[in-house]
């Protein structure tokens, strides 16, 4: 049967971080995921924690650690350290991140025309942690008739001062709706294929020059221009440089509704490079099973065609998400189900899953359901903690530990990073045990 | 027949004497409007919201065969086949001919189940016994335990097109209906309501009516309208409460064969399948909530039909409040009153001549209801002329008027045949055009995305508005930027209708998400919050209460 | 410790339901390769999921315009049956299925067309072509009659054809005393001595070099095999919409194989597109759920997925001789489809020399009888055009590919051969043979 180090559950951001940092040290990794994780519906920035009125994410980070049930009760101190391996890593991976833990928030324009607080940004959203200079405009331009984009609309919106909360803003915003070349006889369109678009130099270049008369139109002076996030896939580098220089003006891609394209280049290069230190990434791979003695799991069955496949593991990372990445399941009874290996879970009771007005984020009280842990990650009894982890060898990370409310607290994409650089750090060394375990042709159907 | 178009979005002139006002937009007002209108009276139909938004908008979707009356109400069951027979002929384009069944589930016994096709027979329902492992082929998902079954002439039926349609007729004829006109006083002399006090909702100018006669067929509110009136009139209203699933488990309508109660119906409308219902009572029709204990109720009965319902795609759920009459005027427990219609004359009861409403019944027998409040206010008023409403065909307002039934592919063959593809899909669940979205926008500016929603069924498929929403707002902007340059205007305009759109769906999600549901609720909510910054634009303002 | 399960098993043993799994992410959408060439095709979302709550569960022929409509589909013809938004799905739904039971439906209550009634005839097409192998070969490789045959029949004069080559493999198995017959007519050693043969119409009639390969490396390994009789698993009739045809060819099969299922023998198969639709179609496609589908469907392995088990117990001679050889490697979408992860690359890893690097592209185009459509040819170019150059830039001379429509889809785009991964293993044995090495670990 084939075997692995570790074997971690979920391709998201957390699951793929995990699995990279534990190949670059060495471990034999291999990546079990259902489908595609959540990172294809990332818009670009990563969340490190924000509250109104904060100055820098560190501050946040500090708050939030100080809050018991914060998974930064427990990994707080890491935040920095997988924060700077973050940054250099995809650096080298050539999609470089801007921004630090004490550097400030800015604010991000959406593809919906309102803001969202940034501190750590890939380099095509950069240019939100200036400040805007006065008399410098925003220019909101893309394509007519791209149905997830409607370039006036988001600058109507975001021309009202109380979108941007209190951050610095544009003295004035404009929309543009332009007619990228050979896009309007399109019958399907979106980011994705807009973005392939993009890879093309020759069309690249067009829908630029387009584009750039189009933001001169719209006066003189110093400018930023706003775009929908579709500036390429494979060649993302080369086309925001392109898009800089044709305009003479610095360039923000604005996150869109899913597909998100930001999200799914970080996804291929983190994938090239686990691939590249020897990793393996099996996307399709449902788990069906998880083989345990005595509180350590030994090997995981995934769900093939007919029958399973065994590998055995010397540890397992659970980085399936909470309820919204599939990792929890919320029953008609009430039940919360964790879906690999079945812990115990810590949420509300079923009339308080969604309670309240809806307009509200703090009407998802079910967000914050997750797994609890102990210092290392390995999971606990929420009701009975003190008797100890309840597998030796399994770490949870991500967003399907408990206690964040990521959805106010933004500090999801934070708690990815330092779980998975808490989880590897405390799985290094592991190998899958010298003892096989029982071949099984258990069917699956 | 074409449908008549205004160029602007009407408005009330107030120099017209009408020689009718109906109150309340529903199926019966809708029904009214058009009957009367036929009968030569000009008339003008008034509605505090969008029109569907009462009863009509928020009922299972069934047009009865009957079947359901046969034991207890043979008056109500021989008036639902006749008005289901004429609904489908004159009204195609709204009904899908799903058929239906009456099954019997080891719950339902002997006795019923042996009389059911004699009862069906003396109240004139087609009732057709058929193969049980026939009806399990089709519906693989029914309870494989059910050990007969009965086919009936049970359909599904859209209100919307359908009162739509009924409009258009009347606008044919002058007659004209005024959404968001909120009917506020009366103008009342001796025994005379000489007009009606009625006030633009959305910009607060208050208009005088003159009619020459005023209906009421507000349904659950008819108390309200009757006492702004000065008459008497105490409603029982009942909440009825209804599931969403996402799938069509079955393509036919399937009752138990049962004495009637609750959950005991699951009816495929458009491309969802409902299945109902509560009979609660509830002393305001516009302050009520659903709780997850009668949703686990109605999910309990409904797995005696489909034993894998709780596994099913739950989308949302909503509730309706019945038009239930208490003659009594007691406002008692619904299950006690009548559910048949009644035309109350306000003249012998509250000395007001020229005051009618229309009280009970189901959207089934809405042209008969409309037909029988016609009658009435068409002898008060001196005019001879008779219904035609049963003969003439209603118009359908988006099709090609061949007299086809509602064909649950029509939506994706029509895009297909245009060369199908999502870039001009705003909502992608159920196939709304941009174009489709503009047109509504155009006709009935200025409206809110659920009024949009009931002419296209945007945001009813299963991202509950979660993708759409955006979409329809950014084609929102565009239409206010016609009238309007500053962008603030255009950006409150949009904001507003988003977040008022995104709430009402979402509140129809809480009830109800688990499983995937819940999975979808939490991931849209996540991208909203997280990568859209919804949060910069919709405070924490609170919503209304009312589940409307 | 166990998990349970979400949805009931009888959930998504309908294929129809696993829709309601749709969280209308789009991700299938970004993974599918026909999308990604042409505009025609809505994606896997639009004509999967989305269009599904538009189709009637037992379609009523519905008058439009005085002709009988069935189906409201149209641009679901496009899709390729590839797999790929299955198996990206993150909930599960069985998208392909949906899609190609959908393409059926389109089809039923017209007669098919006469291509994709011929196309899948692959039986009739080797049984009749085979003995004639000089004079068939001659006429599919000549280019007037291609003309001629792309405007009749509609299937594009460059589409890959194979070539036809002589005696079938069945026909020479028998000739040299091969074990052709049922379970119950033959002596028949152990189950764990003896393996199933399923060659599939294309090691019959166009390959036999393959099934050979695959017979030496079974052997080595002690395994005798066995081909019992056997009709084409049916896929291209599943894939082209004519499913009481492919039906008929299931029953066939199962009949003859269940015996030696239960008996305990496995079925090992050289082509990933019979084995999967051993696995797994006979059931979602052709809603075959009766003991004997079952059986065979748990007895059945790809012969990578077999080898690899066999070496990962101790038993596999890896007494490979040196291969010295970069070998670009193609894994075709029904290989992920089996969920079995890449066999063959963990294979190649055994044999020294042996540099096979996995080419990671989505799909080759060809998705079986599609890329021979005339309409559809471009398409599948198109989508296999990233690897035919990546293949091309490697600068290789041959490629690998565990299913034999790819192998002739990239044989044919870069004008190398391309070949099944169990061939390098028997040629790594001949090798050690050759260099006169010892065989390696006992068994």
């Amino acid at each position: 049967m084939p075997s692995a180090d570790v074997a971690v559950i979920g391709a998201g951001l957390a699951g793929l971080l995990t699995a990279v940092r534990l190949a670059e040290n060495g471990a034999r990794v291999v990546v079990l995921s259902e489908g595609n994780g959540a990172l294809h519906w990332a818009g670009g920035p990563i969340d490190l924690g924000f509250r109104p009125g904060a100055r820098t994410a560190a501050a946040v980070v500090g708050q939030l650690a100080r809050r018991r049930a914060h998974p930064y009760a427990v990994l707080g101190a890491d935040v920095a350290p997988a924060l700077d391996w973050f940054q250099r890593l995809t650096g080298d991976l050539g999609l470089p991140h801007a921004g630090s833990l004490s550097g400030g928030f800015g604010a991000l324009p959406t593809g919906i025309g309102g803001i969202r607080p940034v501190s750590i940004v890939p380099e095509a959203q950069a240019a939100t942690l200036q400040p805007w200079a006065p008399g410098e405009r925003l220019v909101i331009a893309g394509h007519a008739g791209y149905k997830d984009f409607w370039p006036r609309a988001v600058a109507s919106s975001l021309a009202r001062p109380e979108v941007w909360g209190g951050f610095s803003r544009p003295d004035r915003v404009v929309g543009v709706a332009l007619d990228w070349p050979g896009l309007r006889e399109r019958r399907n369109l979106n980011a994705l294929r807009i973005a392939e678009h993009f890879d093309d130099p020759d069309w690249r270049a067009a829908a630029l020059d387009v584009t750039a008369r189009g933001v001169a139109s719209t006066g003189s002076g110093p400018v930023r221009v706003g775009l929908p996030a579709v500036l390429g896939l494979r060649d993302h580098p080369r086309v925001l440089e392109d898009a800089i220089q044709r305009f003479g003006a610095p360039v923000i891609e604005l996150p869109l509704v899913p597909p998100g394209i930001p999200g799914i280049r970080l996804h291929d290069v983190l994938r090239a490079k686990l691939r590249a230190l020897g990793g393996r990434i099996l996307i399709g791979e449902r788990v069906a099973r998880v083989e345990v003695t005595e509180a350590t799991v030994t090997a995981v069955a995934t769900e093939a065609a007919t029958r399973e496949v065994l590998t055995r593991v010397g540890a397992l990372v659970l980085a399936t998400g909470g309820v919204a990445g599939g990792g929890l399941v919320g029953d008609p009874d009430g039940a919360i189900r964790e879906m690999v290996l079945g812990l115990p879970t810590d949420g509300p009771p079923i009339e308080r899953w969604l309670h309240g007005d809806p307009l509200n984020p703090a009407s998802l009280p079910i967000a914050g359901a997750g797994i609890r842990t102990d210092e290392a990650l390995r999971p606990v009894d929420p009701r009975r903690p003190a008797r100890g982890p309840l597998f030796g060898n399994v770490r949870v990370v991500g967003s399907l530990l408990a206690g964040q409310q990521w959805m106010i607290d933004r500090s999801g994409d934070g708690v990815a990073l330092a779980s998975a650089w808490r989880a590897a750090a405390s799985l290094a060394g592991t190998t899958a045990s010298a003892t096989r375990s029982s071949r099984t042709t258990e069917a699956v159907r | 027949m074409t449908l008549a178009r205004t160029a602007a979005v009407p408005t009330l002139d107030p120099g017209i004497a009408w020689d009718a006002l109906v109150i309340g937009g529903g199926a019966t007002g809708a029904g009214l409007l058009r009957d009367l209108a036929r009968r030569g009276m000009r008339t003008l139909l008034v509605d505090r919201s969008d029109l569907g938004t009462g009863t009509s908008g928020r009922y299972h979707g069934l047009l009865h065969s009957g079947g359901r009356y046969v034991a207890r109400d043979r008056d109500a069951a021989r008036e639902c086949i006749v008005e289901n027979r004429i609904v489908r002929r004159i009204a195609s384009f709204a009904v899908e001919d799903t058929g239906g069944y009456f099954v019997a589930t080891p719950d339902d016994p002997d006795d019923y189940v042996d009389a059911f096709p004699a009862l069906c027979a003396a109240s004139d329902v087609d009732c057709e016994e058929v193969d049980v492992t026939e009806v399990l082929r089709r519906n693989p998902t029914l309870n494989p335990r059910i050990r007969r079954a009965f086919a009936v002439p049970d359909a599904a039926v859209e209100p919307w097109a359908l009162i739509e349609g009924n409009v258009a007729d009347a606008a044919e004829l002058g007659s004209l209906a005024l959404p968001y006109h909120r009917v506020v006083g009366f103008d009342r002399s001796g025994e005379r309501l000489l007009a009606a006090r009625v006030a633009d909702v959305r910009s607060g100018t208050e208009y005088r009516v003159m009619a020459g006669q005023v209906v009421s067929a507000a349904g659950a509110w008819g108390g309200q309208v009757a006492a702004l009136a000065g008459a008497k009139l105490t409603m029982a209203p009942g909440k009825g409460t209804m599931l969403v699933f996402n799938q069509r488990m079955t393509d036919a309508v399937i009752n138990r064969c049962h004495m009637a109660s609750d959950g005991d119906i699951m009816v495929p409308v458009g491309t969802v399948a409902i299945l109902g219902t509560t009979d609660i009572h509830v002393a305001d029709p516009d302050h009520w909530q659903i709780t997850r204990a009668e949703v686990d109720e109605l999910l309990d009965e409904g797995e005696k039909l489909f034993p894998q319902l709780r596994r099913m795609r739950l989308l949302r759920a909503y509730g309706g409040v019945r038009p239930l009459y208490d003659p009594s005027e007691t406002g008692t427990e619904s299950r006690e009153v009548t559910r048949a219609h009644v035309v109350l004359d306000h003249a012998p009861r509250d000395g007001i001549s020229n005051f009618t409403s229309i009280v009970g019944g189901k959207l089934t027998t809405y042209r008969l209801m409309a037909q029988d409040t016609a009658d009435a206010v068409a002898r008060k008023a001196g005019v001879t002329e008779r219904a035609t409403t049963a003969q003439e065909p209603v118009p359908d307002p988006h099709g090609d008027g061949k007299g086809r039934y509602h064909w649950l592919g029509g939506r994706l063959a029509a895009h297909e045949a245009d060369g199908g593809g999502d870039a001009a899909l705003l909502c992608e669940c159920e196939l709304v055009t941009r174009s489709q979205l503009e047109e509504v926008l155009d006709r009935r500016w200025p409206c809110s995305l659920d009024d949009v929603r009931r002419l296209t069924r945007l945001g009813m498929g299963p991202c509950q508005g979660g993708f759409c929403t955006f979409r329809a707002a950014g084609a929102v902007a565009d239409h206010a930027a016609r009238a309007t340059s500053d962008p603030i205007a255009i950006g409150d305009m949009t904001e507003q209708a988003m977040a008022d759109f995104l709430r009402e769906r979402q509140r129809g999600t809480q009830p109800i998400a688990h499983g995937r549901q819940l999975q979808e609720a939490v991931m849209t909510a996540g991208f909203h919050w997280g990568t859209l910054g919804l949060g910069s634009l919709v405070g924490t303002s609170p919503g209304s209460d009312a589940q409307r | 410790m166990t998990i349970a399960s979400v949805v009931d098993e009888a959930l998504h043993e309908t294929v129809g339901l696993s829709t309601d799994e749709c969280l209308k992410c789009n991700i299938c959408n970004e993974v599918c390769p026909v999308a990604r060439v042409d505009d025609r095709f809505p994606g896997p979302k639009y004509v999967g999921p989305q269009a599904q709550r538009f189709r009637l569960a037992a379609p009523v022929p519905i008058n439009l315009d005085g002709r009988p409509v069935h189906s409201p589909d149209r641009t679901v013809d496009w899709c390729s049956g590839c797999g790929w938004c299955t198996t990206a799905c993150p909930a599960g739904v069985k998208i392909a299925e949906v899609n190609n039971r959908a393409r059926a439906s389109m089809r039923a209550g017209h007669r098919p067309r006469l291509r994709d009634w011929l196309i899948s005839q692959t039986d009739l097409l080797g049984r009749f072509g085979a003995p004639f192998t000089p004079l068939a070969n001659w006429t599919l490789q000549n280019r007037a009659v291609r003309w001629l045959i792309e405007l009749v029949l509609g299937i594009h004069r460059k589409a890959p054809l194979p070539l036809y080559a002589g005696r079938s493999f069945r026909s020479r198995f028998k000739r040299r005393g091969g074990v052709l017959g049922r379970a119950g007519e033959v002596d028949l050693p152990p189950p764990d001595r003896a393996v199933v043969y399923f060659h599939g119409c294309a090691a019959n009639y166009y390959e036999q070099h393959v099934a050979d390969a695959a017979i030496g490396v079974l052997e080595r390994n002690g395994f005798q095999v066995i081909a019992p009789p056997q009709n084409c698993c049916g896929l291209p009739m599943i894939s082209n919409g004519l499913y009481p045809a492919a039906r008929s060819k299931a029953r066939h099969n199962l009949d003859v194989l269940a015996e030696y299922a239960r008996l305990g023998y496995r079925i090992v198969g050289t082509s990933t597109s019979c084995t999967h639709t051993l696995k797994a179609e006979y059931a979602e496609m052709l809603d075959l759920h009766d003991e004997d589908a079952r059986a065979v469907s748990e007895a059945t392995w790809d012969i990578c997925e077999f080898l690899l088990d066999l070496h990962e117990e101790g038993r596999l001679d890896s007494g490979f001789g040196r291969i010295d050889l970069d070998l670009p490697y193609h894994a075709p979408c029904q290989l992920r489809s089996h969920g079995i992860g890449l066999p063959a690359m963990d294979l190649f890893a055994l044999i020294p020399g042996l540099r096979a690097v996995d080419m990671d592209h989505d799909c080759c185009g060809i998705a079986g009888t599609y890329g021979l459509k005339k309409e559809k040819y471009d398409i599948a170019m198109r989508v296999g055009e990233d690897l035919f150059r990546r293949v091309e830039a490697s600068g290789a001379a041959e490629t690998a590919c565990d299913s034999e429509t790819c192998r002739w889809q990239i044989a044919s785009a870069t004008d190398r051969p391309s070949r099944h991964p169990v061939e390098y293993l028997a040629a790594a044995y001949a090798a050690a043979d050759a260099a006169g090495t010892a065989a390696g670990t006992a068994h």
